[in-house]
C-alpha cells in the first residue's frame, strides 16, 4: 500500500530538510511475530547481511546520513554560498521560535490538516457506503471516485485554478447563475484555503474512499442477518454494526491523512505559491523559502527539525491514543 | 511458457549471479561512458548559456543565439530555458555554489548584489571586453553604474526594461487628452492625471486605466517604486541596520495608488492577465506594464502608443531593471572558452536590436543611437528612460523576482484593495525587512 500520495509528497525536497519518513512506521503492523534470530552471529549469518547489505548501504546513506547531517546542519549559520559556515549552537533555534512567519506557516499547516482531515474522512466513508449499499453499476462509481487520485498534484493545480479564476472560472460562473455574488477563491485571504481544501479532497479522497469500500465488504454478511431477525432496521445496523466494525480503519485512515496532510506543499505552491499575503503558506515551503531563495540552509534545516518534532509528537500521540482504544 | 519457465528455473546459482554481474557491468559501463561523453561535449565548442526568457522574449533571445552560433562558427552556444524567477535562481545559485555552472547567464542587474559578495560570480575584464568593441562607454550612467559593485564589474546589461505606460491612441484621440504631435499631452499632477484617465473612462465605457497586480508582489512593487522615486526620495537597505525610508513619502504613494483603484479609473480586483485581456480589447485607454507587454499587444491590434510613466511628483523616475549577462564562478577557468564567452556577448549586445522589438530598451548605446532603433515606434517614444531608471533598493534579498517584492505583495496587498490603512501596511512591510537587515548577511 502507497501512502505517499495521500495528498502532497515533497518529492523535490532533499531528504536532509524534510523528514518523512519516520512517522509512517508508526502505521507499520504491530503484530508480526519476531523470528528468533540469534543475537551478535555476524559470521554465522554473513549471507543473510550480504543479502541485505544494499538496503543497508541505502538506508544509511539517504536516510541515516542525511538526518544526521541536517541536524548538524541547524547548529551552524551554513548559508548557500559558504558564508557564515561556523558553528553557532542553539541560536537557529532561538531565532525560529521567535520568528513570527514560522508561526504562522505552521499554524497554517496544523490549519489545513485539521480542515482537511474531517472531509477526507467522512467524505471518503459516505462514498464508500453509497457505493456498497449497492447501486447499478458499482465498478463505474468505484472508479470515478478513484480516478482524480490518479492525477499528478500539477495536473489538479491547473484545473482548479481555472474553475477558481474570478472572471472566467467555473465556480464563479455556477454562482452567478444562481444569483450570488463572485468570490475571489484563491485571493481572498479568509477563503484560499478553503479552496485549496476543496481540490485536495477532490484530488485525494478517492484513495481513503477504496480503504473503506474494502473494509466495507469485509463485514460478514451474518451480522446484518443477525440483526435483522432481531428486529434492527438500517440505522441500528449502521450505528452497531457497520461503524464499529470500520473503527480499525478508521483510525488507520486517520493516522496516514493526518501525516499526508501535514506535508502538504505541491498543491499550494501551485495555486497560490502561499499567498495571498503568506495566508496559505504551509512550512514546508517556509522550509524552502528559508533555505533556497533566501540561501540560510541551517535556519531552513533548524525549522525542518521543529516540524519534525511536531510530526514525531502528533504520531506518537495517535498511536497512544489508537493502541488505548484496540487493547 | 511452460518450456521457457522450466529452462529459468534450471539456471544455476553461479549462472545467474555471472549474468547479474554482466548486467550489472554493462549498466555501469554504459553510465560512465555516457558520462564521459557529457563531460567531453561541455570542454569541447560549447558554450553552456542559461537564461529565463521564455514565451515572446524566448524566441527572440533564442533567434539572437542562433545568429551569434552562425556568425561564430568556432563556438556553439547552447541555452537552457529555466522558469523566471525563484525556479531559475535557486538552480543558478546552487549550480554556482556546486561548482558545475553554466559558463555565462543572464541574471537581473538587481539581483547581483544577491551573488557576487558570495563568490558565486565572476568580475568581467574590461580591457577583454573592449577587444572586442565594448566599453564602458558604450552605457548609460546609470546602467554602468548598476554593473559594479565593490569597485568590480559583475554584469554586462543586455537591456534596461522599465516600467511604462501604454496608451490607446484611438481612444485618447476621442477623449481628446493627445498633444499637438499626437502622443499623450503631458500630465504633471495627480489631479491632473486622474482627469485624463476619467476622460478615458468616458469614452469606454468601463476603465480608463488596466492595471493588474493582485497576486503579484512585483507588479505592485513596480509602480509603487516608481511614484516613491518620483519624490524624490531614498530607501538603503544595508546590514545591520533599519531600513532608512521616508514613510510619509510611502504612506503618501499608498495612497495615491487606492485613489486609483477606484473600480472607476481603475479595477481594484484586477491580476495580470485582466489588466492585459481588458487594455487588448479596449476596456480601457491606459495600461501600466512592463515594456516586455509591447509586442503582445502590437499583435493584438491595439492602436499603441507608449511613454514613460508621466511625472506626476516632482522628479522624473521610472521603475526598471535589466537583463543583464554575468559569469558565473568556474573552479577551473579555461581561458580560451572565457574568450568565446566576451565574444558571444559582445556580438549580442551589438545584435540587440532584435531585442528592442521585444520592446526593452537595449543597453548598448550604439545600436539605441542607430536609425533603425529611431525608426522603431513605439519604442523610440520611451527611449529616454534610460536616463530615469531606478533599480531596486540594494541588497542581497531584493531584485526582480525576489523575495522582497513577495514580502511587499503580503504586507500591501490589502492596502491596494481597501482593506488596511496605508501607514498600516507600509509598518510592517518595513518591519519584515527589518527582520531581515537584522540577520546575518548569508552571501
Amino acid at each position: 500500500m502507497t501512502t505517499s500520495r495521500l495528498t502532497a509528497p515533497q518529492r523535490r525536497l532533499p531528504r536532509a530538510v524534510l523528514p518523512r519518513d519516520i512517522p509512517r512506521r508508526g502505521t507499520a503492523p504491530r503484530d508480526i511475530p519476531r523470528t528468533a534470530a540469534p543475537r551478535g552471529s555476524f559470521r554465522d549469518n554473513w549471507q543473510g547481511w550480504a543479502f541485505v547489505a544494499p538496503f543497508v548501504a541505502f538506508f544509511l546513506m539517504f536516510l541515516v546520513w542525511p538526518l544526521l547531517s541536517g541536524a548538524l546542519m541547524s547548529l551552524t549559520g551554513k548559508s548557500l554560498t559558504g558564508a557564515n559556515d561556523g558553528f553557532i549552537g542553539l541560536a537557529n533555534y532561538a531565532e525560529a521560535f521567535a520568528d513570527p512567519d514560522m508561526w504562522r506557516s505552521l499554524g497554517n499547516t496544523l490549519y489545513f490538516t485539521l480542515i482537511s482531515t474531517v472531509p477526507l474522512v467522512v467524505i471518503a466513508l459516505a462514498l464508500a457506503a453509497l457505493v456498497n449499499m449497492g447501486l447499478p453499476a458499482q465498478w463505474l462509481w468505484r472508479l470515478s471516485f478513484f480516478s482524480p487520485f490518479l492525477l499528478a498534484s500539477t495536473v489538479v493545480s491547473l484545473f482548479f485554478s481555472w474553475m477558481y479564476n474570478p472572471q472566467l472560472g467555473l465556480f464563479n460562473d455556477i454562482l452567478a447563475k444562481i444569483g450570488l455574488p463572485p468570490v475571489a477563491w484563491l485571493n481572498d485571504p479568509s477563503m484560499a484555503m478553503w479552496a485549496i481544501v476543496i481540490a485536495t479532497v477532490w484530488w485525494t479522497t478517492g484513495f481513503n474512499f477504496l480503504l473503506y469500500l474494502a473494509a466495507l465488504q469485509n463485514i460478514p454478511q451474518q451480522h446484518y442477518e443477525a440483526a435483522s431477525l432481531d428486529g434492527a432496521g438500517g440505522w441500528r445496523q449502521l450505528f452497531s454494526i457497520t461503524l464499529p466494525q470500520l473503527g480499525p480503519t478508521t483510525a488507520m485512515i486517520v493516522i496516514l491523512q493526518v501525516l499526508a496532510s501535514l506535508k502538504v506543499f505541491d498543491q499550494i505552491y501551485q495555486m497560490t505559491s502561499g499567498g495571498p499575503g503568506g495566508a496559505t503558506r504551509p512550512v514546508v515551503q517556509y522550509i524552502f523559502e528559508a533555505g533556497f531563495t533566501g540561501y540560510r540552509l541551517g535556519y531552513s534545516a533548524a525549522i525542518s527539525y521543529i516540524f519534525f518534532g511536531l510530526i514525531l509528537l502528533i504520531s506518537v500521540a495517535q498511536l497512544f491514543i489508537t493502541r488505548k482504544r484496540s487493547a | 511458457m511452460k518450456q521457457v519457465d522450466s529452462r529459468l528455473m534450471h539456471l544455476s546459482r553461479r549462472q545467474l549471479l555471472l549474468g547479474g554481474g554482466a548486467l550489472v557491468g554493462s549498466i555501469s559501463l554504459g553510465a560512465s561512458l555516457t558520462g564521459c561523453g557529457g563531460a567531453a561535449q561541455a570542454a569541447g565548442n560549447d558554450i553552456r548559456f542559461w537564461h529565463l526568457l521564455s514565451g515572446g522574449d524566448g524566441i527572440k533571445m533564442q533567434s539572437m543565439i542562433d545568429r551569434a552560433n552562425a556568425a561564430h562558427p568556432e563556438f556553439t552556444v547552447k541555452p537552457t530555458v529555466l522558469a523566471w524567477g525563484p525556479p531559475y535562481y535557486t538552480k543558478l545559485a546552487m549550480a554556482s555554489a556546486g561548482g558545475r555552472p553554466p559558463e555565462v547567464a543572464v541574471m537581473h542587474a538587481a539581483r547581483v548584489a544577491g551573488y557576487a559578495p558570495g563568490g558565486l560570480l565572476d568580475p568581467w575584464d574590461l580591457s577583454l571586453l573592449a577587444e572586442y568593441g565594448v566599453r564602458p562607454e558604450d552605457f548609460t550612467q546609470r546602467i554602468w553604474e548598476k554593473s559594479q559593485l565593490d569597485g568590480k564589474v559583475f554584469s554586462i546589461a543586455l537591456d534596461s526594461h522599465p516600467f511604462i505606460l501604454l496608451y490607446n491612441t484611438e481612444v485618447a484621440g476621442k477623449a481628446g487628452v493627445l498633444g499637438g504631435n499626437g502622443q499623450l499631452a503631458e500630465i504633471s499632477s495627480p489631479a491632473q492625471f486622474f482627469d485624463v484617465a476619467r476622460e478615458l473612462q468616458r469614452v469606454t465605457g468601463k476603465h480608463g486605466l488596466s492595471y493588474g497586480f493582485l497576486g503579484d508582489g512585483a507588479q505592485m512593487w513596480r509602480m509603487f517604486y516608481t511614484f516613491y522615486k518620483q519624490h524624490g526620495a531614498d530607501m538603503v537597505l544595508e546590514p545591520g541596520k533599519p531600513a532608512q525610508v521616508d514613510r510619509d513619502v510611502a504612506v503618501d504613494c499608498l495612497q495615491f495608488i487606492t485613489q486609483m483603484l477606484d473600480d472607476s479609473i481603475a479595477t481594484r480586483s484586477g491580476d495580470g492577465g485582466t489588466a492585459i485581456a481588458e487594455f487588448a480589447s479596449q476596456g480601457s485607454g491606459m495600461l501600466f506594464t512592463g515594456v516586455w507587454e509591447l509586442p503582445t499587444m502590437k499583435a493584438a491590434g491595439v492602436p499603441l502608443d507608449a511613454t514613460t510613466i508621466p511625472t506626476l511628483f516632482g522628479t522624473p523616475a521610472a521603475f526598471a531593471d535589466s537583463h543583464a549577462f554575468v559569469l558565473p564562478h568556474q573552479a577551473r577557468a579555461d581561458d580560451a572558452k572565457r574568450r568565446d564567452v566576451y565574444k558571444f556577448v559582445a556580438s549580442m549586445l551589438k545584435g540587440s536590436l532584435d531585442w528592442a522589438e521585444a520592446g526593452h530598451i537595449p543597453a548598448y548605446q550604439p545600436v539605441v543611437r542607430s536609425k533603425e532603433y529611431a525608426a522603431l515606434l513605439p519604442q523610440s517614444h520611451y527611449a529616454h528612460a534610460a536616463d530615469i531608471i531606478n533599480y531596486d533598493p540594494q541588497a542581497w534579498f531584493t531584485g526582480s523576482g525576489s523575495d522582497f517584492q513577495k514580502y511587499f505583495a503580503e504586507n500591501v496587498q490589502n492596502v491596494f484593495l481597501g482593506r488596511i490603512k496605508p501607514a498600516e501596511g507600509w509598518d510592517a512591510f518595513i518591519a519584515r525587512i527589518n527582520a531581515l537587515l537584522a540577520k546575518p548577511n548569508p552571501v
